[in-house]
């Protein structure tokens, strides 16, 4: 059994696209996250798109390996509770702290 | 002032001196320096004079007044000393004037000065110094003599040299002129004693001057009556070595100890010395001397003038013989007839009867033997000649020696084959013939056989006695049939004979018409060859007369005769009674003399010759010694000698017998030192008579001598003197008991036989060798070695030796005595060995240990090469314990492989290897080895010991086995009395005993597993430490522990335990800290019986007391229930449980205690568990260890987490819902938490990613809290194969995260996998 892990899909009033996911990304589900996120990019097309982490409450390596790969046209938004791996990441560049 | 100076006896006299007569004036008015020197002179006690002043007037002291001045005294004070020494002042003015003139001492040492002191003038010696005494001003104005009188020495020494000139070895001097040339020589030499001396012997009443000295003629002076007597002289007269004659002459008579007056003495005497005791003493020894030497020389005349009457006497006896013998037959045949009738009547046991008939046979073949020859000598033999088979005859003849001969340890061989014709003999004769020579071979044969062989050989027999004994010289050989000649000096079974038995036989095979030829070669043997001529026509015809016509005579006289020769048993015998040896080589008159002389009250010994005599004298010095003169082997006249030359048996007194007068060695022998002469025949009140006196005259002159050896003797001590080069040359009885080895054998020189042998036992040889040079080289000592037995057994000996000088012979000699310390030795030896084993064993702690550390004493003891343990189990391989780290040689191994088998404790000394003894060994048979490269002889007590400490090790062993055992026991009792063999984890306790080597005490910890995440912990105190104590705690924990399991209830628990505690003796006052523990949230519910507070460490150092719900100690009635209370332990607080061992010292209150380990606790909050428990348990203890049962317990809240899982990706978010739930716990803040998430989180993905999996591995995760941080191990256990990291480029980005987050990050990855460790500071 994978970690729970949940995706929705919205667009923001500007028409940009948001994934919003829930839950904890870890190894185990990186590529379902991964694949959730290419398809979100392929939605978005060349245009920027946003992860919302705000309710993930575990984000590792895996996790950031999968966000490294559309980082172009990426833009996060996290809760404060994973400031310290985004930023080591080097991620806090498009990254939104919010709450 | 006067007073003051002159004091004593002299100083009293010097005060009535009139002074003012003298050139000094009134004491009052002398300088400083008289009176100084007046004062030295009055209170020396030696001998001095002095003179002071122009008159040199004379002063002196005590010392001098009581030696020299005399008759002078008190006169000479104060007067001038030229007045004073009036009579010697020619010999010391000039001295004195010299002293003055130069001031310069003078030295004179032994002058003669004639003083007139004592009424006469004296010839006086004195050895003085003058010295120069000086006036205040330093000019020398008087003299000051300190003097010595030597006068007794020197005139002491003068008469001593005479003395002993005349008493040097008079050996040579022979007769009465010699010794007075001799004697007036020596005294001629005194002319200061003895100006003059004559010497008168009285013979018949007349006197004749005999000699003299410093004198060239006689005096008329009348022999003394009896004492010595003084004379006056007047007229001229020699003066000696003086310038005046002498006025008085001593006459002493020559008296000669029994009576006889030789004459007399007159002694010339110095008029310069009064006739003291000295004087006379020495003049009647003077006297005495010549006397002795008059008396020996008279002596030695008379016996040469007895030995010369006795030579004629022989003579005269072979012609009295000769003549009357046949005198003899009538008389021993009416002796012969009616012995024989007796021996027949009473038995031939009969000794005396023996005897009686066996001398009558001889005497009867003497007789015949003697008549024989005459008659053959006037021609009246009447030979009578008939045909005999020679063969037949002559081998019976020789069967009749057969037995005597064989009991001589020789072998008869007769071979006689029948001769082709008779040979005409006449059968007595022919019987004398073959008996003589036979006897004559058995009489000079000593080993080997005797041959008698008959052979026809050109017209012949010939007879042919052959034997293998001592031969006879070449020179002896033409002179062999010679009558009455006899080779000197030849060993032989007897002296008896009298030299005409082989003469006979040429006479008798002559009258046969043959010859007799003797052939021999010295060492080898002698053969008589005999040859006959077969026929009658070399013989008279009238003289021949058929076969078995003649009659035989007896062969009994030859082989009764011969009989005697051989060998009987001594009888020899100690005791007070006078001792005397007596050495014969004829039986019956040793017999003989043991008889009368044990009749007489002597105790008797007696040896067949001289040899066997100096043997028995040197073991037993016995008090008289009567020997025959002709003897075998050695003679009488070289049994004195040699007795002589030895200085133990030189006093012994020696009587000699001889049957023979007349010849020189006689003479020789009384030279030699033979101290009485007596000749066969002699009557048996004779010989008592003399025996009597030779022992009476000799215990008077060995008194000293005997006093001395029975003193030497009778020392506890072995006693021996030694020479300068070490020979043992005396020693006494106790020297034998402990050596074996007897004063026989004496001297001997080094090496002695008694040391250890250099080859067996170098190491005691080198001991004795290095004692002999400390004896040789030290002038005394004292040392203790090894010796050697006679019997071979060893034995130590202390000895103590000093040097002295030898009185009589002034060379040195080494004076020792020792004593038989073995058995002190060994017991040392035992004793320091078996106290060193024994500390060894009690050190021991193991069987092994203990043979290691025993095994080492051992190889000192015997100073072995080493000492090798093996020990033979029933089954398995021996093991081995030894103190070389080589192993040992195989065939030794072997060796000790057979001891196995050989009783226990009996050991097996091997003398070129080593020695072995087996002994139980707890775990089956021990063989011990010590192996002794070195030689040395494994002694009997040496093996004693080996069995003894084998014994005592063996028990030691068992011993130790057993406590061991029980050690074993009693610590697996202990852990199990103790507390939980696993803790739960986030626990950590430590235990410290009271009492060594228990494991355990009165104090306990306990921790129970609850349901529902409860652990009950409890901390305890019985009563007491020691096993007593544990005992109690042991139980007291149990119940406790069932308790809590059943109610789990704090207060309940205490409560029940009450109830038990009142019926366990010696639970009564246990204090007990009872909890029940909530591991998840904290939440401890505890009560306490008289326990001491629990100690809780909040993770910023607060410190709460737990020290609710007390109450009393168990079992002590109180009112009631027992309160609970409860604490929420905060996390990463430290919850410290304990005993009052922990914090309770004496003199200190127990609040001190806690608050020490309180801070300690609080220092050590961010420690890890273990180290905190470790510095606590150290920092608390007492300088000298604690001396209370310490009981600690630890908790620090949450305990840590502990999680395997299988590597497996979906595992990972579980896991990290424990981790986050564990650090909720542990109060962590949510970041912290996150970054210890997200680094665990890589950390195990790590691990679960690391390349591609082979077989499912775990992972492992444990994370504990300090209250400063939170560590975490992650270590994967799989195999797995080596990372291909392009395969995953992102995994890096892991790493880089664990480092960021964590505040130390190791990675350590081996060849079973990676561990992970990392720490995380949690703020705040």
């Amino acid at each position: 059994m994978t970690t729970e892990l949940t995706f929705a899909t919205s667009e923001r009033p500007d028409g940009v696209l948001v994934l919003a996911v829930a839950g904890e990304i870890d190894m185990s589900n990186a590529e379902a996250f991964s694949v959730a996120l290419t398809e979100t990019h392929r939605e978005a097309g060349a245009g920027s798109f946003v992860v919302d982490l705000t309710r993930i409450g575990y984000l590792d390596s895996a996790g950031l390996a999968v966000l490294f790969r559309h980082v172009e046209q990426l833009e996060l938004v996290a809760a404060p509770l994973l400031a310290p791996v985004l930023a080591i990441a080097g991620l806090d560049d498009i990254t939104t702290i919010k709450g | 002032m006067t007073e003051r100076v002159l004091v004593g006896d002299v100083g009293r006299d010097l005060a009535a001196v009139a002074w003012d007569g003298t050139p000094l004036g009134p004491p009052q008015g002398w300088p400083q320096s008289l009176r100084t020197a007046v004062s030295i002179l009055l209170s020396s006690r030696f001998p001095m004079w002095m003179a002071w002043g122009p008159d040199l007037t004379f002063f002196c002291n005590d010392a001098y007044r009581r030696d020299t001045l005399g008759r002078k005294y008190p006169w000479a004070l104060g007067r001038p000393a030229g007045e004073v020494w009036a009579e010697i002042w020619d010999d010391i003015g000039p001295r004195i004037d010299g002293v003055l003139g130069t001031g310069e001492a003078t030295w004179d040492q032994g002058l003669l000065l004639f003083l007139e002191r004592s009424g006469y003038t004296e010839e006086t010696y004195h050895t003085f110094s003058y010295s120069p005494l000086r006036d205040d001003a330093g000019a020398v104005v008087g003299m000051l003599c300190v003097v010595t009188e030597d006068t007794e020495r020197v005139i002491g020494a003068r008469r001593m040299a005479t003395l002993r000139d005349l008493g040097s070895d008079p050996s040579a001097i022979r007769t009465v002129d010699e010794v007075l040339t001799f004697t007036s020589a020596q005294i001629g030499r005194n002319l200061r004693d003895l100006p003059f001396t004559l010497t008168y012997l009285v013979e018949d009443g007349v006197s004749r001057l005999a000699s003299a000295t410093g004198i060239d003629h006689g005096l008329e002076i009348a022999p003394p009556a009896g004492e010595s007597v003084l004379v006056d002289l007047d007229g001229e007269l020699p003066t000696g070595e003086w310038e005046q004659p002498p006025t008085q002459a001593l006459v002493v008579p020559l008296l000669q100890q029994g009576g006889e007056t030789f004459g007399f003495m007159v002694a010339g005497l110095n008029r310069f010395r009064a006739l003291d005791d000295g004087y006379r003493g020495f003049v009647e020894l003077v006297a005495g001397h010549v006397t002795t030497g008059i008396a020996s020389a008279r002596s030695y005349q008379a016996q040469q003038h007895r030995a010369e009457e006795l030579a004629e006497l022989d003579r005269a006896k072979t012609a009295f013989f000769s003549n009357i013998s046949h005198e003899f037959r009538t008389p021993l045949t009416l002796i012969m007839g009616p012995v024989e009738d007796l021996r027949a009547r009473l038995g031939a046991g009969d000794a005396d009867l023996a005897v009686i008939h066996r001398n009558a046979l001889r005497l009867g073949k003497l007789v015949n033997t003697l008549l024989d020859f005459s008659r053959i000598e006037a021609g009246r033999m009447q030979a009578r000649y008939e045909p005999v088979d020679l063969a037949a005859a002559t081998a019976e003849l020789a069967s009749v020696f057969r037995s005597a001969i064989e009991r001589a340890g020789l072998t008869l061989a007769v071979d006689c084959p029948p001769l082709p014709e008779p040979v005409h003999l006449d059968r007595g004769m022919w019987e004398k013939v073959i008996l003589n020579l036979l006897s004559n071979a058995l009489k000079f044969t000593f080993a080997g056989h005797v041959r008698v062989t008959v052979r026809a050989e050109g017209g012949s027999a010939v007879v042919t006695i052959a034997d293998t004994g001592i031969g006879v010289p070449p020179d002896e050989i033409p002179r062999l049939f010679e009558r009455f000649h006899r080779i000197e000096h030849a060993r032989s079974r007897s002296n008896e004979g009298s030299g005409i038995g082989l003469a006979l036989v040429r006479e008798l095979v002559e009258l046969h018409g043959g010859t007799i030829i003797g052939d021999s070669v010295l060492g080898e043997g002698t053969t008589f060859h005999i040859r006959l001529p077969f026929g009658v026509d070399h013989l008279p015809a009238d003289a021949l007369v058929p076969a078995g016509a003649s009659v035989t005579s007896d062969a009994d006289p030859y082989v009764e005769e011969v009989s005697r020769w051989l060998p009987t048993v001594d009888t020899a015998d100690t005791g007070s009674r006078p001792t005397v040896l007596i050495a014969d080589d004829n039986a019956d008159m040793r017999d003989y003399l043991t008889r009368l002389l044990e009749s007489a009250g002597h105790l008797v010994q007696s040896v067949p010759d001289g040899l066997a005599a100096l043997e028995a004298a040197r073991r037993r010095r016995p008090d008289l010694i009567v020997s025959d003169v002709m003897m075998p082997q050695m003679d009488g006249l070289q049994l004195v000698a040699a007795l002589r030359a030895d200085p133990r048996t030189a006093g012994t007194p020696v009587l000699l017998l001889s049957a023979r007068a007349g010849q020189e060695a006689s003479i020789e022998g009384l030279e030699a030192g033979a101290d009485d002469y007596l000749v066969k025949p002699f009557s048996s009140a004779e010989l008592l008579a003399r025996v009597r006196g030779n022992l009476k005259l000799a215990r008077l002159r060995n008194h000293h001598a005997r006093w001395r050896s029975a003193l030497i003797d009778s020392l506890q001590e072995a006693f021996f003197v030694s020479d300068e080069d070490g020979a043992i040359i005396e020693m006494n009885s106790t020297f034998t008991d402990i050596l074996g080895y007897g004063p026989e054998g004496l001297p001997y020189p080094p090496v002695h036989p008694w040391w250890p042998d250099r080859d067996a036992d170098p190491e005691g040889h080198r001991l004795v060798e290095a004692a002999l040079a400390m004896l040789l080289e030290h002038s005394r000592g004292s040392y203790t070695i090894p010796v050697r037995h006679r019997d071979g057994h060893r034995l130590w000996v202390a000895a103590a030796f000093n040097q002295v000088q030898d009185p009589d012979t002034g060379r040195r000699v080494i004076v020792g005595t020792f004593r038989d310390v073995t058995a002190e030795h060994y017991a040392v030896q035992r004793d320091s060995t078996l106290a060193a084993l024994s500390v060894r064993l009690s050190q021991a702690d193991s069987v092994d240990g203990a043979l290691r550390g025993v095994l080492p004493v051992l190889k000192d003891l015997w100073r072995a090469t080493g000492v090798y343990a093996v020990v033979y189990t029933d089954a398995g391989t021996p093991t081995m314990v030894a103190t070389e780290p080589r192993t040992l040689p195989e065939d030794r191994y072997a060796r000790l492989a057979t001891l196995r088998h050989t009783p226990l404790l009996t050991p097996v000394a091997d003398d070129l290897t080593g020695a072995g003894i087996t002994l139980e060994h707890p775990d089956g048979t021990m063989v011990l080895w010590i192996d002794m490269a070195e030689k040395r002889p494994f002694t009997q007590q040496d093996q004693t010991l080996l069995a003894l400490l084998a014994g005592h090790l063996g028990q030691g062993l068992h011993r130790i086995h057993q406590i061991d055992q029980q050690r074993e026991t009693a610590l697996a009792l202990q852990r199990a009395i103790l507390g939980p063999a696993q803790l739960p984890t986030g626990f950590e306790v430590r235990y410290a005993p009271a009492t060594r080597p228990l494991k355990v005490g009165g104090d306990w910890y306990d921790t129970v597993t609850l349901p529902d995440n409860r652990i009950g912990i409890v901390v305890g105190d019985c009563v007491g430490h020691g096993l007593e104590a544990a005992t109690v705690m042991g139980q007291v924990r149990s119940a406790c522990r069932a308790l809590l399991l059943q109610n789990m209830d704090p207060a309940a628990t205490l409560t029940a335990l009450d109830r038990f505690a009142a019926q366990l003796p010696g639970a009564m006052c246990t204090t007990v800290f009872c909890g029940v523990l909530d591991t998840e949230t904290g939440e401890l519910r505890y009560a306490s019986a008289g326990h001491p507070p629990a100690i809780v460490t909040h993770r910023d150092g607060a410190t709460d007391l737990l020290d609710q719900g007390r109450s009393r100690p168990l079992g002590v009635r109180g009112n009631g229930e027992r309160p609970e209370a409860s604490y929420r332990v905060p996390p990463r607080a430290t919850l410290l449980l304990y005993t009052d061992g922990l914090v309770e010292r004496r003199r200190q209150a127990l609040t001190i205690g806690i608050d020490r380990v309180s801070a300690l606790v609080q220092h050590g909050r961010s420690a890890p568990l273990e180290e905190l428990a470790t510095d606590v348990m150290e920092s608390m203890a007492p300088p000298a260890g604690y001396d209370d049962d310490v009981a600690l317990l630890l908790y620090r809240h949450p305990g840590p987490l502990d999680l395997e899982f299988p590597a497996d990706a979906t595992r990972l978010a579980p896991i990290r819902s424990t981790l986050r739930g564990w650090l909720d716990r542990s109060g962590v803040d949510t970041g912290t938490a996150q970054n210890v998430l997200v680094a665990a989180g890589e950390a195990c993905a790590n691990a679960i990613e690391h390349g591609h999996r082979q077989v499912r591995g775990l992972i492992r995760l444990s994370a504990l809290v300090t209250a400063h941080d939170v560590r975490l191990v992650i270590t994967d256990t799989g195999h797995w194969l080596p990372p291909r990291p392009a395969e995953n480029p992102y995994r890096g980005r892991g790493l880089i995260l664990i480092r960021a987050l964590m505040n130390e990050v190791t990675i350590t990855t081996g060849t079973t996998g990676t561990v992970v460790g990392m720490r995380a500071r949690i703020p705040g």
